[in-house]
């Protein structure tokens, strides 16, 4: 699964470099994953505008790909993300793992959307599961109570 | 009735007497050996910080047990023990066994296909990176 999402990765990257037309061959190598490979580029894109603004122009995916740096208007390279349970080949995401857990949350317990995190569609139902599970067990904050110590001195702060 | 496996966490209050703990602790063995259960894992993680006060306290002291039985009824029974029990201020009981079924089905099927995978670059699908820049060349020439 890793691999051929490396390998997802890879090909669009290489496939107009090593000719325009190039994409049609890419698409081939990738079979199934170039609707991977496509979902991270519009993925970006949906990323784009509330963020950095100036995405909606381009399409992303293979086709978008050698366009943004010939119109030169490309000044950032987005890095595409790789669901992080499926590099380290994880079936199971243990709710009492707060060290893993608490990577994907906000300060404040909120749950990480999957287009921050990159991780896969699957794995974020885990996380989502995972998560619940620890935060009933004092693990992980609910939205809100932020880091213990802090919010109730603000709550009280704010108060006076 | 299948066996099934549960994980049992509760908190205590961080400064509870060590012989009250070991009362908690045995009643749950009671509890387990009564009802036909087996503790296949005790630990004590310690005081850990809470992430949110639970009876007014920031700390407290986690204590872990996986438990397999084949009757649920000994889940609600240790649930009612732990309620009633003052030193305990929070406990969860989870059903482990069908997400540990559904890691080994998938942990097989990876090495399935990681099985297969060596014989096929020989056979129909070659491994994309290299395979599709030469096809790309005779094209082109």
């Amino acid at each position: 699964m890793a691999e051929e999402q490396k390998q997802g990765q890879a090909a669009p990257a290489e496939a107009p470099r090593a000719e325009g037309g190039g994409a049609s061959g890419g698409g081939q190598g990738q079979g199934g994953h170039s609707g991977q490979g496509g979902h991270g580029g519009p993925g970006g894109g949906h990323g784009g505008p509330r963020r950095e603004g100036g995405g909606p122009r381009r399409e992303g995916g293979p086709g978008g790909g050698p366009g943004g740096p010939r119109r030169g208007k490309r000044q950032y390279f987005r890095k595409k993300k790789v669901c992080k349970f499926c590099v380290e080949k994880m079936d199971l995401i243990d709710y009492k793992r707060a060290d893993i857990l608490s990577q994907f949350v906000q300060e404040r317990g909120k749950i990480l959307p999957r287009r921050m995190t990159g991780v896969c569609a699957r794995h974020q139902r885990w996380l989502g599961v995972a998560i619940k599970r620890a935060r009933n067990i004092a693990l992980l904050p609910f939205a809100g109570s932020a880091a213990g110590s802090t919010a109730p001195k603000a709550v009280e702060a704010h108060k006076s | 009735m299948e066996e099934r496996l549960y994980d049992l966490i509760f908190i205590a209050r961080p400064a509870t007497p060590e012989d009250e703990i070991k009362k908690v602790i045995s009643s749950i063995e009671h509890a387990c050996t009564e009802k036909g259960g087996k503790i296949e894992k005790a630990e004590h993680w310690g005081t850990r910080k809470l992430a949110y006060r639970v009876a007014k306290h920031r700390e407290g002291m986690y204590y872990y047990h996986q438990i397999r039985t084949t009757h649920g009824e000994l889940i609600t029974e240790l649930e009612r023990r732990l309620h009633v029990q003052d030193s305990v201020i929070k406990y969860l009981t989870i059903r482990l066994d069908e997400d540990l079924k559904r890691q080994k089905k998938l942990g097989d099927k990876r090495e399935k296909r990681a099985a297969r995978r060596p014989r096929r670059p020989a056979a129909a699908a070659p491994a994309p990176t290299p395979a599709p820049a030469p096809e790309q060349h005779a094209s082109a020439s």
